[in-house]
């Protein structure tokens, strides 16, 4: 598929803004380890505007963003509509627990509510490519595990970043924070490295033969029908060379996860606002190239209609 | 077999001869429409594009001696479970309970390219310009006219085929045209695995096995 800047920005923007209310929901429900000015002033302001900047990316994804409203209608079928109904009330959720962080504390209903909401959209976002049958990469449990892995990986870092900036942590729940940040990371790394050897070995259910009912051996296509491109030329595929994705996966590898990683191990001897907020600018450059390869890694069989121009 | 009306297109592969006929017939009338014009992008430049409904793709198999060039028209298949229409976000994508075409209401559609997305045939298209999705529409608004003479109430692709290898009717009706080509040559869907049960189908071409037959004889 052809990686959508709207989307992988939506997605990565909002999965971070998810994995930060989602931990300072869980930590707040655990008995008020944050205090209210900083959830008020700091930590729920940042959630927010991630989610109103992701919203926004995701409007450049429509061909016709004024008409946008009409994707509530089919909530029944389509997870999609799903989302579109399920941002917002995040977002809601999230201006609500605003609001009572400014008057001193967030009860305990505006928390629950948050987390239920912030898991539905997750499910939402994942089951919206997970549902695509024929997209095989996709069309696995997998795809949703890594969508939350590194939203709450992601919220986490940020987390880490805002608590250091807004008060010098006691060096015991600075190596806690390490810990977990380096445990999340590497739990994130597993399920990536083996998310690409699944796709690595999957076997496409399609090939030319089912797609054409051609009888005989050796099939191939001499003509596509068309010769200065298509829509379907143009969306179904990522149109970079073999030798780009291979170093883009390096880089990934590298920035999404081992840097944050040793990153984490560095602030967990010393602490360092400074390390951590590299971290995490190294980490979301790394996400965002993680989720062009989500896009960029997933075959479509209608390509196999669009193999050769003449 | 449903009661309800299913149309579609069965498409002789023994017959086409690869004319591109149905394709520019089916850009003329479907870009003259009430619906709005299927641009073309850098008509006249080294690399034109366009918004289609039908093209024409060739295949070749097998190795000399026998060896052969298949032509391919290719469009919506009008599944008769559509994967495209459940993920539509607006409802923009649907398919017709009193004849089974799937359609795009263009009024409704927000471009967001998902229901292309979830066809594994590629039979959508963007329009870049008006920045919709389109697709095969099978003529609805040739078939059901009231002003064409009966005789062109089809497809345009169907009226412009020289080989009659287009055959336009209702797949459900086991005495139509359409039902009894598949029935008697064993007409197939594309991408049978995905179980989308597509309704338009393609005449397996028989010339390999009558050329067979001829050398085994000799």
């Amino acid at each position: 598929m052809r990686p959508q800047f709207s989307i992988i920005f939506f997605t990565t923007l909002a999965g971070m803004a998810q994995g930060l209310l989602f931990f300072l929901a869980i930590a707040d429900l655990q008995g008020d380890i944050f205090p209210a000015a900083f959830l008020a002033n700091l930590a729920l302001p940042t959630a927010f505007i991630l989610l109103v900047m992701g919203l926004i990316a995701s409007f450049f994804h429509l061909g016709r963003p004024e008409r946008a409203w009409r994707s509530i209608m089919m909530w029944k079928t389509s997870w999609l509509s799903r989302e579109v109904i399920t941002l917002p009330i995040v977002m809601a959720a999230n201006a609500i627990a605003l609001l009572f962080a400014f008057q001193g504390q967030v009860p305990t209903w505006v928390w629950s509510g948050l987390i239920i909401s912030l898991i539905a959209l997750w499910v939402c976002t994942a089951k919206i490519y997970q549902c695509i049958r024929f997209i095989q990469e996709w069309s696995h449990p997998s795809t949703l595990a890594n969508f939350i892995l590194l939203g709450i990986t992601s919220g986490w870092l940020l987390l880490d970043f805002l608590s250091n900036i807004w008060s010098q942590p006691s060096s015991s729940s600075n190596q806690r924070i390490s810990s977990v940040g380096f445990l999340l990371l590497f739990f994130a790394l597993c399920l990536k490295l083996w998310i690409w050897r699944r796709n690595k070995n999957l076997k496409p259910k399609s090939n030319l033969a089912s797609a054409t009912g051609i009888k005989g051996i050796g099939i191939r296509q001499i003509s596509m029908g068309l010769m200065g491109g298509s829509f379907n030329t143009r969306e179904f595929f990522h149109h970079q060379s073999d030798f780009f994705i291979g170093n883009l996966k390096k880089i990934i590898l590298v920035c999404a996860y081992i840097v944050p990683m040793l990153l984490m191990l560095f602030t967990f001897l010393s602490p360092s606002p400074i390390a951590i907020g590299v971290a995490l600018l190294i980490h979301y450059a790394g996400l965002l190239a993680e989720r062009w390869m989500f896009f960029a890694e997933a075959n479509h069989p209608q390509n196999l209609y669009y193999q050769r121009v003449s | 077999m449903s009661k309800n009306k299913q149309l579609a297109l069965v498409i002789d592969l023994n017959v086409c001869v690869g004319c591109h006929a149905c394709v520019t017939s089916c850009k003329e009338w479907n870009t003259s429409g009430s619906a709005g014009p299927l641009s073309d992008l850098n008509a006249y430049g080294a690399s034109p594009s366009g918004t289609f409904f039908n093209r024409v793709q060739t295949y070749e198999a097998g190795s000399y001696p026998n060896t052969q060039t298949v032509h391919f028209p290719k469009s919506c298949l009008h599944c008769e479970e559509p994967p495209c229409v459940p993920v539509c976000p607006t409802g923009a994508s649907y398919k017709r309970k009193e004849d089974g075409i799937v359609l795009v209401d263009y009024d409704k559609c927000i471009g967001c390219s998902y229901c292309s997305w979830a066809c594994p045939y590629g039979a959508r298209e963007l329009d870049e310009e008006r920045q919709v999705m389109t697709k095969c529409t099978l003529c609805v608004d040739r078939i059901y006219s009231e002003t064409l003479p009966e005789s062109e109430r089809k497809p345009a692709c169907v009226l412009a085929c020289p080989t009659s290898a287009r055959i336009f009717g209702d797949v459900h009706d086991p005495l139509s045209a359409a039902s009894q080509a598949i029935e008697e040559r064993s007409g197939y869907a594309l991408m049978p695995e995905w179980e989308t049960k597509p309704a338009n189908h393609y005449l397996p071409r028989s010339i390999m096995e009558t050329i067979q037959l001829a050398r085994n004889e000799n």
